[in-house]
């Protein structure tokens, strides 16, 4: 059962698989929600599983270095970034319009 | 051995347990579940990074998106009173292009990932933690050092914080928002 299991070890191939399902989910989520905060966590779904992405090259292609661990802290910052600007543009549109219904976002101002 | 076996029962659990969650987070119809739901997939994506040996990207995961970006995603949802609507669930046809869509990508990836072999170009491995060597990395000025785009993400978010601070302002003397 042990030995078994060992040489099922997940590889390249496996977390790669995994990844792509994440950012297929969070494309999902890009195309159908409605509400635009709803619309910016799955950005950050798909962002994270990029991020992870990077790490998994890192280990699996190149474990003598740290450089997709480096461009995964760059993912995180920028993405943090994306989302305070993100939450301060939803709020003055809050104030505007009283909703943040991306399907009624057509008009440039009122 | 043994530890190898170890890992294919955490990866196949937190991995079950990541893609539950994912999909709790894009299709609840409750805003605030949504973003529960996408704090455990950020701190499954941390354990993730434990297994992948890069520990200090699983002390910053926690810290930056689960203690950070959650919580602001929960402020900017309590902030337009997402969470006191049930979202209307999107129409058949958006969702049957939605899930086209998703799922081309998807079958597309895994079919290149498939037919791909992912060689070991650099093996070897760290002498020293990869903890010191990241915070080396980011401050060495030679040509493999990473300064230059750690001096602009500090400026990147400085300029963040700062145009955050002006676009959601009201103006005071007016009495009205500021344009």
């Amino acid at each position: 059962m042990i030995e078994q299991l060992a040489t099922m070890a997940p590889g390249p191939l496996h977390w790669l698989v995994l990844t792509a399902l994440l950012f297929a989910i969070g494309t999902y989520g890009i195309l159908t929600r409605r509400n635009a905060v709803g619309v910016l966590m799955a950005v950050e779904l798909a962002l994270n599983s990029g991020a992870l992405n990077f790490v998994v090259f890192n280990r699996y292609v190149a474990p003598a270095g740290v450089d997709g661990q480096i461009m995964s802290i760059f993912v995180i910052a920028v993405a943090a970034a994306e989302v305070v600007v993100g939450m301060a543009i939803f709020v003055v549109l809050f104030r505007h319009r009283q909703t943040v219904d991306v399907t009624r976002m057509n008009r440039i101002r009122d | 051995m043994n530890g190898q076996a170890a890992s294919t029962v955490f990866f196949y659990v937190f991995a079950a347990v990541s893609v539950a969650l994912a999909v709790a987070t894009v299709i609840s119809r409750r805003i605030l579940r949504a973003a529960v739901a996408l704090m455990g997939v950020l701190a499954t994506s941390a354990a993730f990074y434990v297994m992948l040996d890069a520990e200090f990207l699983a002390g910053v995961q926690i810290l930056v998106y689960v203690g950070g970006i959650v919580i602001l995603l929960v402020y900017a949802v309590m902030l337009t009173r997402s969470s006191e609507l049930i979202e209307d669930r999107p129409s058949g046809r958006r969702r049957g292009a939605a899930l086209a869509v998703s799922t081309l990508f998807f079958v597309a990836a895994a079919g290149a990932f498939v037919a791909s072999r992912f060689e070991t170009l650099r093996p070897g491995a760290l002498t020293v933690s990869g903890t010191t060597e990241i915070g080396r990395r980011l401050l060495d000025q030679g040509s493999t050092g990473y300064v230059l785009p750690f001096e602009l993400i500090s400026l990147l978010l400085l300029s963040v914080l700062i145009g955050g601070v002006v676009i959601a302002r009201t103006n005071p003397d007016k009495g009205e928002d500021a344009k």
